[in-house]
């Protein structure tokens, strides 16, 4: 077998070298057939001719000792490779626009599936049997409404490994946040919690030392050990030996015992975890009481199926035992109804959470776009087939001719399917370059995570631009191959090439108005999307954001009291306007998006029922709090140094609430309460202009504003949390403003800090995606069309050489040849925009919902989507146009 | 010429390597060692001998060197493998028990 290929190989490589043996070979044979002939006194002449009587067809021979040597298929394929490539090196502008355009298309797809198949389908690295890994789902019923969650206490935990039957492994996974380090270093980063026999779903073995293991994870407190994953390992380690050197994750000091090995994440979806540390020994310092604890729902259940247990089986299994965990836990004292009447259930999900029953939108949409992706290669496809066809009615002479001469149809049909094999190749190596460029973003805006990656070496993702490239060579080749080969073979040749040539394809018509449509909706989408993304972004808020940072301070092993938090708090504010570039600093309860504070509907005298109004968002923040926030006060006054928790109570009340409250009249002076009733009035100081903090869109919210240390003297001390007003980028000051504050936390408390940005951006991100994915796409998909203009009308010129000839000779001017030209690919244009407008109408209502204070048929949209198409027109046809002006009537009619 | 009897198909390659039992040869001299040791019987076209011993070679049952021939000229020797020789030793017995057979039915039939 071997030896087989190894002779073939040479066979083909050192071709030359082999013709020269044979013929060597050979001569030889007839030399000494001649000789013996010679003995006998017959002359030379003689014996030779006898020899090579005896001997027979030379040609023939060598013709059959080839053959023998297995190597006329790669022969062949040699050939027709050699053909190929010198004919697309004699159109490199049709060579060109063919790969590029094969190169968009499957490189969008690559990128697209990257994302898609990390989402749904690829199984975590180094697990074993994925195929039975799940992820267990509790379905129970409560106030009526059914409640999924994956989410699992210790206790429930517990009873499902102790209970089941069918599975070999039940393990215990939590990704919590938790400070790495301490003092300065200390920063926040993903841990995973899991139980000690986690690492057995995985084929893998540590980089260094061992995982971890039942014994280090025995309730109630477990082993403080820790396994460091293999990048954070690198960053913080350099790769060193770390075994037994000491760590602190969250309140406990680790010692670690090992390092997972290169590219291991667990089942983590939001990349690899900084260190593996047991639940227990996370739990106990935690939640003291956890082991019996059902309430404190904080991980998820992992589960294999033994071999030969079915789904059905294990759900069943499942759901039993959930039932009987719930009644175990009514009896521990939780007073729940029993799980009958909850109608509890459970199953054995699949483990990827976009595909579990509580995905969120993220994986539809995906699907979405990678089918957007696949039209657009489709719409590609359509641009090559339209190029080769165009030039299969070029070269119809020419291969009625090659048949003609006695060559197989087999053999062109394969020759033709070589060359688009050959450029879909082509195309696929750009793919990939595209998708190594694209997957970054997409990825990016998808699953939020970064980190390298590595689309061209990945091989799930080189296998389907691998398939894709055959079919889309299958796809664009084979139409235009038939093509070439049916027909009559006398009729091509008795007319000339001009005849036939040029005749109007209905076919290719349709693919070019598809095209321009098709780009038209796009880009009207991209229109509506990034008018509605600078909607959104420029959007009042009620309070700045780009200059904003918010800083966190987190109490670790310590428990101050409340006049400590104070005066931490006083001091941090103090602290923080130390910092270079920090303007101004106040204490904050809430934060947009990310928590608020509320204290119930307040109690106003003379209005009943203000709860039905609907949800009232409470604010305290320093004197300082307004200038900070560049939160606007429309009327009245902010609260200043001398509102103390002493002194009388005032409030703030938004827009929309003094409307909403006191519709007819003046809301400064009026009084409100809120909490019990023995709490005293607060005045009415000031009104404030409108806030977003919880719903970017929607009805306008409420919110009141108190001065913080009237607040705290009431509803007990919060924080320290503080939002700091930065002048330069707000990005560029979180790391000193840390290091500042970090000097002020007791203990191991420690500090974070994040823009304001970073918390309201993702509440923008369904504009932003839908804005970058519709310009990313409709800007391909017009590249694309202008591409299939500018050949179709490129050969078209090239065909009616003869006939523009004759008009030129007849008088046509420069200026008559161009317009003729470029009205011809205007009007392609303008049919699209018309095709495509209607299109993008009807869609537009079905996306309304979706945009931003934003009309979906708003005219200056279309008309400017309209103006880019036809000057995208005209640029396409103009080339071709001047080529056409430049014909010489005498070479155009002599030729041919 | 009618004393000689044309190769029924595939025994070429058998008789080849019988031809290369006995040592390395080119191509000339197996032809007339078969023509020889057949007292002149069976008759190949000399030409059919080289794309056989080409895919012979190719299958790995012989092996091919340049060599000098006994006058002194560039000849290619073809040598048995040891695969060759397996299968030279495998053809012999088969090729033995077809002709018993077909003997033994036209005797007795």
């Amino acid at each position: 077998m071997f030896s087989d290929l190894r002779f073939r190989l040479r066979a083909v490589f050192r071709r030359v070298d082999m013709e020269r043996d044979l013929d060597d070979e050979l001569r030889f044979h007839i030399e000494r057939e001649t000789e013996k002939c010679m003995r006998d006194g017959t002359s030379r002449r003689e014996a030779e001719r006898r020899a090579r009587l005896a001997f027979g067809g030379m040609t023939r021979i060598k013709d059959d000792t080839r053959d023998s040597r297995g190597t006329v298929m790669f022969e062949t394929l040699r050939q027709d490779v050699r053909y190929a490539l010198r004919g697309l090196r004699m159109t490199p502008g049709f060579t060109a626009a063919i790969v590029l355009t094969l190169g968009l298309g499957i490189g969008t797809n690559a990128a697209m599936f990257d994302i898609l198949d990390r989402l749904m389908f690829r199984p975590a690295k180094y697990l074993s049997v994925p195929e039975r890994v799940h992820r267990v789902f509790v379905t129970y019923l409560s106030d009526g409404r059914r409640h999924t969650e994956s989410s699992q206490s210790y206790a429930r935990f517990v009873d499902f490994a102790r209970m089941t039957s069918s599975f070999d492994l039940v393990e215990a996974v939590g990704h919590r946040r938790l400070a790495v380090g301490s003092r300065d270093e200390a920063k926040e980063m993903i841990i995973a919690t899991v139980s000690g026999g986690f690492f057995r779903f995985f084929d893998a073995r540590p980089a260094q030392g061992r995982f971890l293991t039942p014994d280090d994870d025995r309730p109630p407190s477990g082993s403080p050990v820790a396994v460091l994953g293999r990048a954070f390992w690198q960053l913080r380690y350099g790769g060193a030996n770390v075994i037994n050197k000491k760590i602190r994750i969250g309140n406990v000091v680790h010692t670690i015992v090992g390092v997972v090995p290169k590219g291991f994440a667990g089942i983590s979806e939001e990349g690899e975890p900084a260190a593996y540390i047991p639940v227990t020994a996370f739990a106990a310092s935690s939640v003291p009481n956890y082991v019996h604890d059902y309430g404190w729902t904080w991980m998820d259940v992992i589960v294999r199926r033994r071999a030969g247990v079915s789904r059905e089986a294990a759900d069943a299994d499942l759901s039993r035992v959930y039932a009987q965990s719930w009644e175990l836990e009514g009896k521990a004292g939780s007073g729940y109804p029993s799980a009958a009447s909850s109608h509890t259930s459970s199953v054995a999900a699949p483990l990827l959470s976009a595909r579990g029953p509580e995905a969120d939108e993220t994986g539809g949409v995906a699907t979405w776009v990678m089918g957007v992706a696949v039209i657009v290669l489709l719409v590609a496809c359509a641009n090559v087939t339209n190029l080769l066809l165009a030039r299969a009615v070029k070269r119809r002479r020419e291969i009625a001719l090659r048949l003609a001469l006695g060559v197989t149809r087999r053999r062109l049909f394969q020759q033709l399917l070589t060359e688009s094999l050959l450029l879909a190749v082509f195309g696929g190596v750009i793919g990939m370059l595209v998708a190594q460029l694209g997957a970054g973003i997409v990825r990016r805006l998808f699953l939020q995570a970064d980190g390298a990656t590595a689309v061209a070496t990945d091989v799930r993702t080189m296998l389907f631009v691998a398939v894709t490239t055959v079919s889309v060579a299958l796809l664009t080749g084979l139409a235009p191959a038939l093509h070439s080969l049916n027909g009559d073979v006398a009729d091509a040749l008795k007319a000339g090439s001009r005849e036939g040539a040029y005749r109007r394809s209905g076919v290719r018509t349709a693919l070019l108005l598809f095209q321009g449509a098709f780009s038209v909706v796009l880009l009207v989408g991209a229109g509506l999307f990034v008018r509605s993304l600078s909607n959104v972004r420029s959007q009042r808020m009620g309070y700045d954001v780009s200059p904003i940072v918010y800083a966190d301070g987190v109490a670790r092993g310590v428990k101050p009291t409340r006049a400590e938090v104070q005066s931490l708090s006083e001091r941090l504010v103090a602290a923080a306007l130390s910092v270079p570039h920090v303007e101004n600093a106040t204490l904050t309860i809430s934060v947009p998006f990310w928590s608020s504070e509320g204290r119930g509907a307040p109690k106003v005298p003379g209005v009943d029922s203000l709860r039905t109004l609907g949800s009232f968002r409470l604010q305290a923040g320093s004197p300082s709090y307004f200038k900070t926030m560049g939160t606007r006060i429309l009327h009245g006054r902010a609260f200043n140094e001398a509102d103390r928790a002493t002194t009388a109570p005032v409030v703030l009340v938004n827009e929309a609430m003094a409307k909403a409250i006191w519709p007819r009249k003046d809301a400064v002076g009026q009084v409100m309460r809120i909490g019990s009733d023995t709490n005293p009035y607060m005045t009415v100081i000031g009104v404030a202009e409108n806030t977003r903090a919880q719903h970017i869109t929607g009805k306008d919210e409420f919110w009141y504003y108190l001065p913080v240390s009237q607040f705290s003297a009431r509803f007990g001390q919060a924080g320290p949390n503080l939002f700091l007003r930065v002048n330069g980028r707000a990005e560029d000051a979180l790391e000193p403003i840390r290091k500042r504050l970090q000097q002020e936390m007791p203990g191991d408390s420690y500090v974070n800090t994040v823009t304001l940005a970073s918390l309201v951006s993702p509440r923008q991100r369904s504009w932003e995606f839908g804005a970058k994915m519709f310009v990313g796409f409709g800007v391909l998909a017009l590249v694309l069309a202008a591409i299939g203009l500018y050949s179709v009308v490129s050969y078209m010129v090239a065909q009616r050489n003869h006939e523009l000839g004759i008009r030129i000779a007849l008088g046509a001017g420069v200026g008559d040849m161009l317009r003729m030209i470029v009205i011809q690919g205007v009007g392609f244009a303008a049919a699209g925009i018309a095709i495509g407008s209607v299109i993008a109408l009807w869609a537009g209502r079905k996306i309304e919902p979706l945009l931003f204070s934003q009309k979906a048929n708003d005219p200056s949209i279309y008309g400017l989507v309209a103006a880019m198409l036809l000057l995208v027109a005209i640029l396409a046809t103009l080339r071709p146009a001047l080529r056409a002006a430049r014909v010489d009537p005498m070479v155009a009619l002599r030729s041919d | 010429m009618t004393d000689r009897l044309d190769l029924p198909q595939g025994t070429l390659d058998l008789l080849i390597l019988k031809a290369l039992s006995l040592g390395p040869q080119h191509g000339w001299a197996i032809s007339e060692r078969i023509h020889q040791v057949s007292l002149a019987t069976l008759q190949i076209p000399q030409g059919s001998l080289y794309p056989a011993l080409h895919r012979l070679e190719r299958q790995g049952l012989i092996g091919a060197e340049w060599g000098t021939s006994d006058n002194n000229r560039r000849a290619k020797y073809y040598e048995l493998t040891r695969a060759g020789r397996k299968q030279l030793g495998a053809d012999t017995e088969a090729w033995d028990r077809l002709t018993a057979a077909v003997a033994l039915v036209l005797k007795m039939a």
